[in-house]
């Protein structure tokens, strides 16, 4: 195990981007484990499909990824990091490393498209100059060029959703965990949601997806790992989304 | 840190809640002002205690009609007695003096006692106040010149467990106010947190520090508990000018009361001033600890 969790990334050079080795995760008002013995390991610049139904323990496998909250048992590694032996104050940083995006944008309804990205800058202590100048440019990146001045209320849905990703992007994450992105979108915005995501990952970032969208796991044919009742039944690279269907 | 973020912030924070800000400040500030007022208080009466334990703690007066020899012979007792730590004696002409600067204030209260009205007496320290009564046993009461033997300790005693009364019953109600004050800075710093969940959860999730993201919360509340204190400061500033200077000015001047001095006031509402800053500021960060997930 020379990639084990407690390596020290720079010692050993690191490609595992994400690790978890038997994680279960008991909620304590459900009888059933949300993860159950769930082993698998993610390489940097992954795409990478969560696949399954509601309650099947996706966004609980994100949740554990953010530290948002502890596995019961096993071990969930990022970037060579064991986040069981992570001290509280340690995780702003972990966090640095990952970008959000949620099926309901989670945008600032009183700041403009360019004041939604900066926050998250702002609020990491980014130097000033540093922020006028990524802004624009992933604003661009989006494809929102232009509409930095508007307010959130004033987009669509799609566009909405493209601030959220310049927001999760900005800071150049190692991880881009996308919660049911196109959850609340049509078939064509979610299409381009879905270039703006590869574009992403093809910069070296790891995109890791949680989605019901068969449509759009069929048709990009990238790595699927599927959940079932919290137990790992699924993990194929180039996968579709259920088979038989 | 970025100060004009959570300056920004702290301003946004304190207006959208504008009425729980108020009622927060406003308790806060009554509470410390009677802290305050009870601080001035204690000042007060150890002030006063010096002023009276020290000088007398049993006056013998002496009869109109007393004789030299029997005036000799209650010194030479005294001169004798173990219990007696010293004594002064104290002619009508004295007391006269006495009385006049006392009561300067009053001119017609002066004017209307005659120079004789006031009569002698020995002013005794005793080596332990509590044994007033041997001495009153050896000077019984109208008898060998002596008209009354008083213990003024006992009129001293009374006169400062009504202080210490006023005084703990004001910090008495301080401490209930601060608690309602606190209970008010919890709730609103709850709100608060509620009212902006979007922007600390999104702040949460790109990593801002802990520390971060509670300042704002915490400056708010400690900048109304500053507020509160200068409005308390201002209280205690109203109490000496319109209040201690006017209405008590006689018996200051006359030596019965001890002046506030203005130092006191400054030193009491810096005082509560800081501990508006400090209550409000751990309540605030308790608050976030127990109720809110930042």
């Amino acid at each position: 195990m020379a990639n084990g969790p407690d390596a020290q990334p720079g010692l050993v050079p690191w490609r595992l981007v994400i690790e978890l080795q038997h994680v279960t995760k008991l909620y304590p008002a459900s009888g059933r484990p949300a993860l159950d013995d769930v082993s698998t390991e993610i390489d940097k610049g992954e795409f990478v499909f969560l696949i399954g139904s509601s309650g099947s323990g996706k966004s609980t496998f994100l949740r554990l990824l953010l530290k948002e909250d502890d596995p019961t048992s096993g071990t969930v590694s990022v970037n060579g990091k064991a986040l069981n032996t992570m001290s509280k104050w340690q995780v702003p940083k972990l966090r640095r490393t990952m970008g959000c995006v949620f099926q309901d944008f989670r945008l600032l309804r009183n700041r403009t498209v360019a004041q939604n990205v900066a926050f998250a800058l702002e609020v990491i202590n980014k130097p000033h100059r540093t922020i006028k100048r990524v802004v624009p440019e992933v604003l661009e990146m989006v494809g929102l060029e232009g509409k930095a001045n508007r307010l959130p209320g004033e987009l669509s849905g799609g566009e909405q959703q493209r601030v959220a990703i310049a927001r999760a992007f900005v800071n150049r994450p190692l991880v881009l965990l996308a919660d049911e992105p196109t959850g609340n979108l049509d078939p064509e915005t979610s299409e381009g949601i879905m270039l703006l995501l590869e574009r992403i990952n093809r910069t070296g970032t790891t995109v890791i997806m949680a989605t019901h969208d068969y449509h759009i796991v069929d048709s990009m044919r990238r790595r699927v790992i599927e959940l079932n009742g919290g137990v790992l039944t699924r993990d194929q690279s180039r996968g579709v989304y259920g088979v038989g269907r | 840190m970025r100060v004009n973020f959570v300056l920004s912030e702290v301003a946004t924070g304190l207006r959208r809640n504008l009425t729980m800000t108020v009622a927060m400040i406003l308790t806060t500030a009554i509470s410390l002002g009677l802290m305050g007022t009870g601080l001035l208080i204690a000042g007060m009466i150890s002030e006063m205690k010096e002023i009276y334990y020290d000088k007398v703690q049993v006056s013998i007066f002496l009869a109109d009609g007393v004789t030299d020899e029997q005036r000799q012979a209650i010194q030479s007792e005294l001169e004798a007695s173990p219990e007696v730590a010293g004594f002064i004696y104290e002619s009508r002409e004295e007391a006269y003096e006495r009385f006049r600067q006392q009561f300067s204030q009053q001119p017609e209260l002066v004017e209307n006692t005659p120079p004789d009205a006031l009569p002698e007496s020995f002013r005794v320290e005793l080596v332990n106040p509590e044994r007033y009564e041997i001495i009153a046993a050896e000077f019984p009461n109208g008898e060998a010149g002596v008209d009354q033997v008083r213990d003024e300790g006992q009129f001293l005693d009374r006169l400062f467990s009504l202080l210490n009364g006023a005084r703990n019953a004001t910090i008495a109600v301080a401490v209930v106010q601060a608690l309602a004050a606190l209970l008010l800075i919890s709730n609103t710093i709850q709100l608060a947190a509620f009212n902006r969940r979007n922007e600390t959860n999104i702040m949460r999730l790109v990593g801002a520090s802990r520390w971060y993201t509670q300042l704002p919360f915490i400056l708010e509340a400690a900048i109304a508990g500053l507020i509160g204190g200068l409005l308390a400061a201002g209280g205690l500033i109203l109490t000496k000018v319109l209040f201690i200077d006017r209405t008590l000015a006689g018996p200051i001047k006359a030596g019965i009361i001890p002046p506030v001095e203005w130092d006191a006031i400054i030193w009491n509402s810096v005082v509560v001033s800081g501990v508006g800053v400090a209550l409000a500021g751990i309540a605030a960060y308790v608050t976030l600890r127990l109720y809110v997930r930042l």
